[in-house]
């Protein structure tokens, strides 16, 4: 833990331990959505499923990246993983992107995917306005990481048809928001 | 099926979803049956909003609207 980071947290109004708890929820989240993503995308076959493929596979490193750049954030401010997995993937801030019952119905994969980023652009924007002129370092880390969550979602917004996304998908390396948080 | 009801604050306290309670919420005057919800479980909801209480106030600091609560049954009004 780092003692004075947690204090000058506490000092500037936040309830660290809430804090704490909310990053741990959403770290989780993170983590279960890499793995469900992971289904998702071995799922995404044929013509159709084959143009989103690349899309969620981005996505699903990214969180994963976000899951990585988090868990120091948790124990510099005093907190912990949960001991058991289980309990990790249950206390999640979103609930499971799970393949869809028809998972050939690549609307239905793109819904799924959009409402768990719609969910992550929720968790962190909370987060910001809980931390921002308050708790720096959580504040950058958590805009950083909303900057690519807002890009995922645009990115499946736009495959359903609800307006372009506005800007291209990653070009070069992923995580260019978090990058900074994974050295 | 649940009839509409009343709910009182004090009566609406007892629907925590602790303990394998029901979790209920109010909002703007309608008593939402959140139970069943992934992001209710143990009656509470992203740390700090607590079932069996009215979340009318607490929305407006939410990063969602009432269109998500409206996912939900209406089971009640508040009283």
């Amino acid at each position: 833990m780092a003692k004075v980071t947690r204090e000058m947290v506490t000092k500037a109004g936040v309830n660290v331990d809430e804090l704490v708890e909310l990053l741990i929820k959403n770290a989780g989240a993170e983590l279960t959505t890499y793995y469900y993503y992971t289904i998702l995308r071995i799922n995404l076959i044929g013509l159709q499923g084959e143009n989103i493929k690349e899309i969620a596979e981005t996505a699903r490193i990214e969180d994963r990246n976000h899951f990585e750049a988090i868990v120091p954030r948790i124990y510099e401010l005093g907190g912990k993983l949960p001991d058991s997995m289980k309990e990790f993937h249950d206390l999640s801030a979103c609930p499971p992107a799970s393949l869809p019952k028809d998972p050939t119905d690549v609307m239905a994969m793109l819904k799924v995917l959009v409402e768990a980023e719609r969910c992550a652009v929720r968790g962190y924007t909370h987060i910001c306005n809980l931390t921002a002129g308050k708790d720096h370092r959580t504040y950058d880390l958590s805009q950083s990481i909303l900057n690519e969550e807002i890009e995922h979602e645009s990115w499946f917004s736009e495959f359903l048809g609800e307006g372009p996304s506005g800007h291209f998908l990653r070009r070069g390396e992923t995580s260019p928001f978090v990058s900074k948080f994974l050295r | 099926m649940n009839k509409m009801q009343e709910y009182s604050l004090e009566v609406l306290k007892q629907f925590d979803g602790k303990e394998g309670r029901k979790a209920y919420v109010a909002c703007n005057g309608l008593v939402y049956d959140v139970t069943d919800s992934f992001l209710w479980q143990g009656g509470k909801h992203q740390v700090s909003h607590m079932a069996g209480t009215d979340l009318t106030s607490e929305l407006e600091d939410a990063p969602h609207d009432i269109e998500f609560l409206k996912r939900f049954q209406v089971i009640g009004h508040l009283v």
